[in-house]
């Protein structure tokens, strides 16, 4: 008679074993990194108490890090919102961007009462992120064109196009930097400390699309269009238009984010103003398994490390070393992932 | 019961070449296998009979190394093996070819028999390859082209390459899984030529499937499974159709005329519920798909499509439920032309689709089951009121569907593809029929079932008529359809060849006008 243990592939994983595997990624992903920063002399321990106690320690860490979250919050949810009707926006980091410029062309250029500018600046960053979007979407919805190419490449364009109006035409020409816009005067209300209403507005849009998607008509269609178009056809769901508003609203999702950026934190629209939050947007929505609410926690997870990121460049370490830790964390949780679909089992034969 | 008599003469005490001892097999909250015991010959083709879920598969997986069994024995050759992978049990002769083909379509048949094989040489030129190929061909008498591609080959000559990969790495037993269902008649014949062949010379076929007809033309003898048990292990030669159906199903089951109304069901209308009048439609890839096609179909009678699959049956049944608009041509729903083809106000007028392929088309496989058992009411009361979706009430609808269907449904908010394609399929039907109060459009709705699935989706349909709905019957089963239909149309390259009552049939005639000879003279 022999014994022993054999692993068994279950359809469907457990959802607290699930729980426990992106826990035990993460934690696995950290002793990683200290074992690298360790070998490299450093002292983890030190450095992970730094953090902290930097982060959570006092109010000016908190603020921050509720700064990093505000515009992850948005593109992850951007993307998450994009997902449901089973398209890949990549281009987060443009419609951001797009966001970002539209917003600051009202706030620069167009006079009148703080109250009456900053709607109008959303409505243009919601504007400006939908119509990045909208050639990828009609492509899409019209020719069957993968938006993945389409969004990824617009990219590139909006970067540089801000790129160009902040150290050229709109460039501030009174101030000493050579590449910002003039300060944008409409601000975001603060809500706490330094943070600004776009972090409740974000959980509220976060909370309102999930609660959409599950108790409404349309999120029902959209849910089975994205799921399975063909089933959707047959069902007399009608799938084009589903994908156009969809993909609209997760560029415009983005869009907001951009004119969260400029209204609520950097103030001036400046060249690389997205700080890649377009690409990460896309890691928080995968980490959330492109759920609506779960990118609140994971673009909180995000910022964390983002923000512990920073804390870490002031003690010397590297940029590409605090990426390398983030790319440990979403490779061990995809492989977390897919092991809590296994059990083990003991088997005698 | 368990006499083990093969057709060969073996000398006494010769051990099975399969022996599979008290095989139990559990997966979360299901039993597949409980208690099996199997013994296969040395020179013996083997059935292995069973519905949908009865466990055939799963324990072929144990066979083939690719499940641990939770308890039992497999013994080859008198001697105990333990499986770890499916190299394993291959290195032990046992091999496999699947419903679906696991063959690499850009590959070469050579290439194609050599991909992951040790005795593989090294460095070979396709020349090698090919030669070596043709060498295994004529060794086990098996037709295949070495230098063709596998998408250049028909099913049949797929199937060949499969058997010959088998073979080739020195199978002793070949487990074949459903093999005819791919097949033309004669390839089938061919196909049991070479079965016959092989086991001439002491090897052992295990032949799973659930046409019985052809169970009991090619098999020695038969295993019955039925709920992950074995239920019996009998000569061919003293089982009869009905026995096995029986066994199988483990009730009498009617393979008999359907066309009778019981006392009060709803007569055949005289004027037509839905009318295609010279409708063409463009296929999938754009060129035309259905000529002029004129249809009538009148409520409470079922009309038969005959055919061969892939002459616009897709496209037809799609014209009829609204999802594909017509190029030309109107359609006529209570004699008022539709003005556009669109799916949500057919389903809205009653008319009902049970699509030729559920997974790909009928269901969403990765939503839940609610999900997909609302698919046709979500828009009304009680699923949505006010523009508000309530998954509570969408669930007691999915329930009440899964009741009337029959299912054991574990958790309504798991993944419908978890459900036996049995389930699934009945499902999808009992959905259908709630709303299909006018026409239910049935293509293939017994594809990939076994023998008690049909019945049950048959009744479901014959129960449909009755109430007064109109049923476009689409089948390859010229049997099924003579059984249900009141009417045939037969279909070839997008045409009605001719609209036949069942009364006046003859089955040549239908033959001829499925291989796209006209009508000689007007029957219906």
């Amino acid at each position: 008679m022999l014994s022993g243990l054999r692993l068994q592939r279950l359809p469907s994983a457990h959802p607290g074993i699930a729980l426990g595997a992106r826990v035990a990624a993460i934690l696995l992903a950290l002793l990683l990194a200290s074992i690298v920063l360790e070998i490299s002399g450093a002292a983890p321990l030190e450095l992970g108490v730094q953090v902290i106690s930097a982060t959570f320690g006092s109010t000016y860490g908190i603020e921050d890090l509720c700064l990093l979250l505000i515009p992850l919050l948005m593109t992850g949810l951007a993307v998450a919102v994009g997902q449901q009707i089973g398209a890949w926006n990549i281009g987060a980091e443009g419609q951001f961007y797009a966001g970002a410029f539209s917003a600051t062309a009202i706030g620069l250029f167009v006079p009148g009462p703080e109250i009456l500018i900053l709607p109008l600046m959303f409505i243009a960053g919601a504007v400006g992120g939908m119509i990045w979007i909208l050639v990828p979407t009609l492509a899409r919805a019209y020719a069957g064109v993968n938006e993945l190419i389409t969004t990824l490449l617009l990219n590139f364009v909006a970067a540089l196009m801000v790129y160009y109006v902040s150290t050229g035409p709109w460039r501030d020409r009174v101030g000493m930097s050579n590449s910002a816009t003039p300060r944008v005067k409409a601000e975001i209300p603060e809500f706490w400390g330094l943070v600004h209403w776009g972090l409740p507005l974000g959980v509220l849009m976060a909370i309102g699309f999930a609660l959409v998607l599950s108790y409404s008509k349309w999120g029902y269609e959209v849910r089975l269009s994205g799921s399975n178009p063909s089933a959707a056809k047959y069902a007399g769901i009608p799938v084009r238009r589903h994908i156009i508003t969809v993909m609209l609203l997760s560029g415009m999702v983005a869009g907001i984010a951009g004119m969260f950026e400029i209204a609520g934190t950097v103030h001036r629209l400046q060249g690389g103003i997205s700080n890649n939050f377009g690409y990460l947007g896309i890691m928080v929505a995968v980490l959330a398994r492109n759920s609506c609410v779960g990118v609140i926690f994971s673009a909180a997870l995000m910022a964390l490390i983002l923000n512990a990121g920073i804390i870490l460049q002031t003690q010397g370490l590297t940029t590409s070393a605090v990426l390398a830790i983030t790319g440990l964390i979403l490779f061990l949780t995809a492989i977390g992932d897919e092991l809590a679909h296994y059990r083990i089992t003991r088997i005698k034969i | 019961m368990n006499d083990t008599t093969p057709s060969l003469p073996l000398p006494p005490g010769t051990p099975p070449l399969v022996q599979l001892k008290g095989i139990a097999k559990y997966f979360p909250g299901v039993i597949a296998n409980q208690d099996v015991d199997l013994d296969v010959m040395p020179g013996e083709i083997h059935a292995l009979l069973g519905e949908n879920g009865a466990g055939k598969s799963t324990l072929m997986n144990i066979l083939t190394g690719i499940y641990r069994p939770n308890a039992g024995e497999i013994i080859i050759d008198g001697y105990a093996k333990e499986f770890a992978s499916p190299l394993d049990a291959i290195a032990a002769g046992i091999g496999m070819v699947h419903q679906h083909f696991k063959l690499v379509q850009a590959f070469t048949v050579a290439e194609n028999i050599h991909l992951g094989w040790d005795k593989t040489p090294k460095r070979a030129s396709a020349q090698k390859l090919e030669a070596r190929t043709a060498e295994l061909a004529a060794k086990f008498n098996l037709q295949v082209r070495p230098g063709a591609r596998i998408n250049e080959l028909s099913t049949g000559e797929q199937q060949r390459v499969e058997i010959l990969r088998v073979l080739a790495r020195e199978a002793r037993v070949l487990i074949l899984d459903e093999p005819t269902a791919v097949l033309t008649p004669a390839e089938a014949r061919e196909l049991f030529k070479a079965l016959r062949e092989f086991r001439n010379r002491g090897n052992a076929v295990i032949f799973i499937s659930h046409k019985l007809d052809e169970v009991l033309e090619i098999s020695d003898r038969i295993t019955i499974l039925r709920g992950g048990r074995k239920i019996a292990t009998e000569q061919a030669e003293d089982c009869n159709p009905r026995s096995l159906a029986k066994q199988m199903v483990g009730r009498d089951i009617v393979l008999a005329d359907m066309r009778q109304r019981p006392v009060g069901a709803a007569p055949i209308s005289s004027e037509p519920v839905l009318r295609l009048d010279t409708v063409s439609a463009l296929g999938e890839t754009g060129l035309s798909a259905l000529h002029g096609v004129t249809l009538d179909v009148f409520a409470g009678e079922i009309i038969g499509i005959a055919g061969v699959a892939g002459n616009g049956q897709r496209e037809l049944s799609q014209v009829l439920t609204g999802i594909r608009a017509p190029s030309s041509g109107r359609i006529l729903i209570d004699g008022k032309p539709v003005a556009r083809a669109n799916a949500a106000d057919f389903v809205e007028m009653g008319i009902g689709h049970i699509p030729e392929d559920r997974l790909h088309s009928g269901l969403a496989p990765a939503l839940s089951v609610t999900i997909n058992a609302v698919m046709r009411e979500y828009k009304k009361p009680p699923v949505t009121t006010a523009g508000l979706y309530r998954p509570g009430a969408a669930t007691t609808l999915a329930k009440d569907i899964a009741g009337v269907a029959d299912v054991a449904v574990p958790d309504f908010g798991m993944p419908i593809r978890n459900l036996s394609g049995g389930n699934q399929q009945r499902l999808v039907a009992r959905r259908e029929m709630r709303i299909a109060n006018k026409v239910l459009v049935a293509a293939y709705p017994s594809r990939g079932l076994d023998v008690g699935a049909i019945n049950t989706m048959l009744k479901y349909i014959v129960e449909l008529r009755d109430a007064g709905a109109g049923i476009v019957l689409i089948s390859e089963e010229l049997e099924e359809l003579l059984n249900l239909s009141d009417r045939i149309a037969v279909l070839y390259e997008g045409k009605i060849m001719g609209v036949i009552d069942n009364d006046k049939v003859d089955i040549d005639e239908i033959g001829l006008l499925m291989g796209g000879r006209q009508q000689t003279k007007e029957v219906a």
